[in-house]
């Protein structure tokens, strides 16, 4: 196995600087992405230098990965030009990005975690022949050789199960050099890093880009964008908001925090949504000091009283669904205090949960919020047999009347109560989800993005629906990454970070303050 | 309240193995018609009851082992379960001196606790049935050989109790038939008609899912291996009764036949769909086909041959029928996986 490593070894001739490297590497124009009636990209114009640390910025839904994925192949863009190295290229599949030297690093590094990092690295850079031979000493020769570049040390001897996650997404970049990466992209890759961890990875950044590598970086935390790169791209709403050098000629930064935030949120919040109506009643449930070390939550203090939409907003990984799973017994709590309507309960299975009447409709609706292959009916009182079925014996006549009922209600779009759920709509299926805990009669209902791929359409209905439950005296807490939905529909914002709420907005709050929160920036004042 | 033409249409969809219920019926109807020329003495009453005889150890494992399937789970241990509780009896009437019936109820026990074994290492450990079972096959399959020392056979049970394999109420109907077609109507009214059936099928659609639905998955799980372990003793007993001895390898490969009848019948090894009906018919053509083959002077090895053909055959039509419906469903979920394959980029 002979490896064409020519490339790699760094120029000695050529400063490094920006400027002497100028020529595009990636150039992509106008570039149109939907899904379904989601148009997740609009119009996305990207360029990348070699030797430069493009930073990609965007909320929760902005059209980062969509991009990301159309760059790494996985994805066929609707529209636009896509030219790498100054050549245009019409069809990209993952082969073909690989084979143009395109890498991507994801969060969840994607190596063997049973072979040894000689094997994995071995794996990616052997031609894929049906039969090939493998020669241990070389490979792992070879192994060395690029893990020294990177400055990793790491055996290529240990299993990969037993790195650290910096550990294997260092070999991650290993196996993209190894295979002649021109172009590495890096999603969110300090996401579960520590401080000192990501010192040894902005080094490694540092040096790609020595060595002209064109670098796209991800990530949530603004101060490591003025850290490392050197121009920022925002996008929003999946169109590019721009493309801002981060530093000036006088190596001063060029942008502030406080504007990049501005930009990514910069929109009126829509007056799509439904008023509140009337005042909010008693606390239903406080929380005090409640954590779940399992979950990765801790000493969370929040009260949601009768009749409020109480919105939960962070970033993915905040912790939101994970405090919804202890709230609704998945992963019972282990510290901290749970008072239901002044009472002091322990909440140890969703069974538990159920009885207390708190309901919660999961993230993932395919997997958890409905049966795809049960009937419509059957969905819907699955989480009230006990009451419906007080002997235990089916009754078919009181469960249909309770279906119809229901089905009317909520207006859910299907052949019949007999219908396979997997057979209705996205929006459908969550009208579904929804009415399975409707049936409760819940006093708390935690909603978990509840419009997260359902149809423009849908989504109003099951806003007006919430906002309708709200009124009748229903408790909502509601999760969502749409920020527009979170400010539009809450009566108040809890904000999360890290695990815990940092801080509860009053409605009517800004996208910037709870943005500069979620980020865990001081707010800027301005607001939006 | 939906018009009676679309509740038909919706209703037949929503349960696929009818389809296989119906396929196997036929099978039935025609390897009964073909036996009743080629076998001597096949299309008698009293060949029917002969064949409802020797079906009942099997039919009580297939039926009980319907629920298990359901829940997306398997009870490979139920052959050597029957052996063991077998030799428990002998063990307990002869050297411990029970009377019969004492020593009857203490193997029910023993058949409990060792389908409780089984639901403790599959609930708590969270391990999969098919390897917890397949280990409790071989570990009761030696526990049996154990306390037989691999030769003890535990022979001259009571006229009272050997009534129950050997004998005939008012003359005709085989003494354990009664026995056999409860626990089938028990066990089919458990699956059918309570909500402990819902939520096992939901069990096997979806353990996330009815977890998430608040279904005690754990303690339903439970319910299904320990239901499991009680019908094996019951079936050791039964075929203690008919054989009149009780010896280690009692009931080997049992569970395999049981499983076949079960898949036979419709139900899906993946869990969610399936009926006791069908696998009471799934054991019904077994049965029927031994018995024909013997009775037309056929070979035994023919049965083994013809079996194979009916399970494949059975399996190759759900599958196709899964695809057709799947192809189906997936139109109309086009638009919502597609929408949320978007991730929310972060």
């Amino acid at each position: 196995m002979k490896l064409n490593t020519a490339h790699l070894i760094p120029d000695a001739g050529v400063s490094g600087s920006v400027a002497s490297r100028a020529e595009s590497v990636l150039r992509l124009t106008g570039l149109t992405k939907s899904f379904g009636a989601v148009r997740a990209l609009r119009g996305v114009s990207f360029d990348l230098k070699a030797g430069e640390v493009h930073a990609l910025l965007g909320e929760n839904g902005a059209g980062k990965s969509t991009l990301i994925k159309v760059i790494a192949g996985a994805h066929a863009p609707d529209a636009g030009t896509l030219e790498v190295f100054g050549h245009p290229v019409d069809r990209l599949d993952p082969a073909t990005a690989h084979r143009l030297g395109i890498a991507c690093i994801y969060q969840q590094p994607a190596l063997f975690p049973d072979l040894t990092v000689a094997e994995n690295i071995g794996l990616r850079l052997e031609p894929a022949t049906a039969v090939r031979w493998i020669d241990p000493v070389q490979q792992k020769s070879c192994a060395v050789e690029w893990l020294r570049r990177i400055g990793a040390e790491i055996s290529p001897d240990s299993e990969v199960r037993e790195l650290s996650m910096p550990e294997q997404q260092l070999v991650e970049i290993a196996c993209a050099l190894g295979a002649g990466a021109r172009i590495v992209i890096m999603d969110e890759p300090t996401s579960s890093l520590t401080q000192r961890e990501v010192e040894r990875l902005f080094a490694v950044v540092r040096d790609l880009r020595r060595q002209g590598v064109g670098i796209i970086y991800i990530s949530h935390r603004l101060e490591e964008i003025f850290a490392l790169a050197d121009r920022v791209t925002v996008l929003r709403d999946g169109e590019s908001v721009g493309t801002f050098p981060v530093r000036d000629s006088r190596n001063q930064p060029a942008l502030t925090e406080a504007e990049l935030i501005r930009w990514m949120v910069g929109r009126e919040v829509s007056q799509l949504y439904p008023p509140a109506t009337g005042a909010p009643g008693d606390i239903v449930l406080s929380v005090s000091g409640l954590g779940c070390a399992a979950a990765g939550v801790h000493s969370v203090d929040l009260q949601v009283r009768s009749g409020e939409i109480l919105g939960l907003a962070g970033l993915v990984g905040a912790g939101r669904t994970e405090l919804a799973r202890v709230l609704f017994g998945l992963t019972p709590a282990d510290s901290g205090e749970i008072r239901w309507r002044g009472r002091v309960v322990r909440i140890r299975s969703p069974r538990e949960a159920i009885a207390q009447g708190i309901a919660y409709v999961p993230e993932d609706r395919r997997r958890h919020g409905v049966i795809l292959e049960m009937p419509v009916a059957h969905n819907l009182t699955l989480a009230v047999h006990r009451t419906l079925f007080p002997g235990g014996w089916l009754l078919p006549k009181a469960e249909g009347v309770l279906a119809g009922e229901w089905i009317g209600r909520l207006g859910i779009k299907t052949d019949g109560p007999q219908a396979p759920v997997g057979s209705l709509s996205g929006g459908n299926q969550q009208k579904v989800a929804l009415g399975r805990w409707l049936v409760t009669k819940p006093g708390l209902l935690i909603l978990d993005e509840p419009t997260q791929g359902v149809d423009v359409g849908a989504k109003g209905e099951i806003h007006q629906i919430i906002r309708g439950l709200a009124a009748d005296g229903l408790a909502v807490v509601l999760i969502s990454s749409d920020l527009p939905e979170v400010l539009g529909m809450s009566d108040r914002i809890a904000v999360m970070r890290g695990g815990t709420v940092v801080t509860v907005l009053p409605g009517g709050s800004t996208a910037s303050a709870v943005m500069a929160a979620a980020l865990g920036q001081p707010p800027d004042g301005t607001g939006v | 309240m939906n018009p009676p033409a679309l509740q038909i249409r919706t209703g037949s969809r929503s349960r696929p193995w009818l389809r296989s219920e119906l396929l196997l019926l036929g099978v039935l109807i025609v390897e009964s018609l073909v036996f009743a020329r080629t076998g001597t003495h096949f299309a008698t009453v009293g060949n029917a009851l002969e064949i409802l005889r020797l079906s009942v150890e099997i039919g009580l494992l297939a039926v009980v082992m319907t629920p298990v399937i359901l829940t997306g789970g398997i009870d490979l241990s139920v052959g050597s379960l029957l052996g063991l509780c077998a030799v428990c009896f002998g063990k307990l009437w002869r050297d411990g001196g029970l009377a019969w019936p004492v020593a009857a109820l203490a193997t029910l026990g023993i058949g409990g606790m060792a389908g409780g074994l089984n639901a403790v290492l599959i609930t708590r450990l969270r391990l999969p049935p098919l390897i917890v079972t397949l280990g409790s096959l071989s570990l009761f399959r030696g526990l049996a050989e154990a306390i037989t020392r691999g030769v003890d056979n535990f022979t001259g049970f009571p006229p009272s109790f050997l009534m129950w394999g050997q004998g005939y109420f008012g003359g005709v109907i085989p003494a354990q038939a009664p026995l056999g077609i409860a626990v089938m109507i028990g066990v089919g009214l458990l699956v059918h008609a309570t909500s402990l059936g819902r939520s096992l099928r939901a069990i096997g659609f979806s353990p996330e899912g009815a977890r998430y639905a608040g279904v005690p998955v754990g303690r339903q799980i439970t319910v299904v291996y320990l239901l499991s372990g009680v019908a094996a003793a019951l079936a050791a007993l039964v075929y203690v009764a008919r054989v009149g001895q009780a010896k280690a390898d009692a009931g080997t490969g049992y569970e395999l036949l049981a499983i076949t009848a079960v898949v036979l019948g419709g139900t899906s090894i993946f869990g969610g769909t399936g009926s006791v009906f069908g696998t009471v018919l799934g054991v019904a053509t077994l049965a029927v086909l031994r018995n024909g083959l013997q009775l037309s002077d056929q070979p035994g090895e023919l049965a083994g041959i013809l079996t194979g053909v009916f399970l494949l055959t059975v399996l190759a039509g759900e599958m196709a029928f899964k695809k057709y419906s799947a192809r189906r469903v997936a139109s109309g979920m086009l638009q919502t996986s597609t929408a949320s394959s978007k991730p929310a980029s972060s």
